[in-house]
């Protein structure tokens, strides 16, 4: 009778134990004890190693155009399109051509008192179309979201990244940094591990990129999805390499971790929209 | 009664038999076998989806080896066979060694199972002889 309940208890604890690890990193807030590691390489250095490694071949393909160049004119079309029950389109508030949205993306992620946490620009478009159009919001990584999110950032295309961790947007990006740096998974990596300390090292065929360009050219077309994808679709490829649970679209650990990563970019022009092996 | 318990013994005497012969087929199978573990941690060690250890480190005669973690050849020239129960943890668990180490807890979290760590601790000594 108790070796059968003690049977149980085990099977439990290892049934739950990688919820218990996941629950961790909810947890988090203060960042203090983390130890940062060593760059294993600059940025610089980062792309003289590229070069050397796979040629010139990406920038060569870049030059022929990149493919969510059609997704961003589609966006431009949807940002003016009358959706949901109000009669509106984006452009009924934010002017034709955008004109009131030049320069806000660099701002974003960022710390809003409506949501008590911190909002992107892809839960912005979901957030006007429910609040100011009456429209359905649009689902997560699908086409539409995308083309809008990638128009409306295009708007701030060569301007500084310019995000701020002040106030109270601070208590997140710590929340972020803590995620990056928690172990997780079958494997046990962390994110910082791979962008960070071996940064420029090569998995295989994988040369791991330190993370200062993380954050500058989302929504990016990636040949190996042949598709373009937001920052957080690559969040959740990284974490299924880790052999960890990925996390849904715009949760708020993925939203803390936009910040944080889109912070380590701050002062480089954004690029949208971007293009990646 | 007697002829029928005579029987019986007979055949449980068959079964012994039986069973000692099949036992002898698997033991005389698996030293055949034994020979080849080199070869499954091999294997191991270069296949994505078990060890994939060529993903991080460097092993012979094989395509694009990754650079995080040291040439493996290299290293085992600094490993007797006395060491043996130390390459072995490397693999179980590297945290033991280094806590904040990349390299993934392969036995402690169950990646591999203790036969196939046994398979690769033979293939990588294999390597102070040249490798297979
Ligand atoms: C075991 C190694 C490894 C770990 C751990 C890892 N990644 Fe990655 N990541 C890669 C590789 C390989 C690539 C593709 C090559 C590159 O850009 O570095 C990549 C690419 C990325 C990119 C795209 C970079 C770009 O310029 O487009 C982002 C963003 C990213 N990872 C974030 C993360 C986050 C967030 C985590 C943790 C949740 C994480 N990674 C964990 C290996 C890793
Ligand atoms: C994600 C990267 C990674 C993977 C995968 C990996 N290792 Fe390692 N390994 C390392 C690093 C880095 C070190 C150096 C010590 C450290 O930093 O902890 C190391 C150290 C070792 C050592 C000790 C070497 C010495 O010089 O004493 C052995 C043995 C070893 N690894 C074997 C393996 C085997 C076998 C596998 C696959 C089953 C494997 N490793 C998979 C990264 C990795």
């Amino acid at each position: 009778m108790y070796k059968n309940l003690f049977k149980i208890a085990v099977c439990l604890a290892v049934i739950l134990s990688p919820l218990m690890a996941v629950h961790d990193v909810w947890a988090g807030g203060d960042s203090a004890s983390i130890q940062e590691y060593e760059q294993g390489c600059t940025y610089e250095e980062y792309e003289k190693t590229y070069l050397e490694f796979y040629g010139n071949s990406t920038n060569e393909m870049a030059e022929e155009g990149n493919p969510a160049e059609l997704m961003l004119d589609d966006g431009k079309d949807l940002y003016n399109t009358v959706d949901g029950s109000k009669g509106k389109s984006c452009a009924s508030c934010h002017g034709e051509n955008g004109e009131k949205l030049v320069g806000v993306a660099v701002k974003y992620p960022k710390y809003d008192p409506a949501i008590k946490g911190i909002n992107t620009v892809a839960l912005q478009i979901n957030r006007c179309r429910e609040n100011q159009m009456g429209a359905k919001p649009l689902k997560y990584e699908s086409y539409d979201q995308l083309a809008l999110t990638l128009y409306v950032k295009s708007l701030s295309n060569g301007m500084k990244i310019n995000v701020s961790i002040d106030g109270p947007a601070r208590k997140f990006y710590e929340k972020g940094k803590k995620f990056y740096y928690t172990r997780m998974g079958q494997w046990n990596f962390n994110c910082a591990i791979c962008h960070v300390k071996y940064s420029c090292k090569r998995v295989r065929t994988n040369l791991l990129s330190p993370n200062r360009r993380h954050g500058d050219h989302w929504p990016s077309y990636r040949l190996k999805w042949g598709k373009t994808g937001s920052m957080q679709r690559r969040f959740r490829g990284c974490m299924k390499n880790m052999r960890a649970k990925p996390l849904p679209y715009q949760s708020e650990e993925y939203r803390n971790l936009e910040l944080y990563l889109t912070y380590q970019s701050n002062g480089l022009p954004l690029e949208v929209p971007g293009m990646r092996m | 009664m007697q002829k029928e318990r005579r029987r019986n013994s007979s055949r449980v005497r068959t079964l012994v038999f039986a069973g000692l012969f099949l036992l002898s087929m698997v033991l005389f199978t698996g030293m055949v076998f034994a020979g080849s573990s080199v070869d499954e941690g091999r294997k191991i060690c270069t296949t994505r989806k078990l060890g994939n250890c060529v993903s991080c480190h460097y092993l012979p005669d094989v395509e694009s080896p990754g650079n995080v973690g040291p040439n493996l050849v290299e290293s085992m020239k600094n490993y007797t066979p006395e060491d043996r129960a130390i390459v072995r943890q490397w693999i179980v668990d590297a945290r033991k060694f280094n806590p904040e180490t990349i390299m993934p807890p392969f036995g402690a979290n169950k990646i591999l199972n203790q036969k196939q760590i046994d398979a690769i601790v033979d293939y990588l000594y294999s390597l102070k002889k040249g490798g297979k």
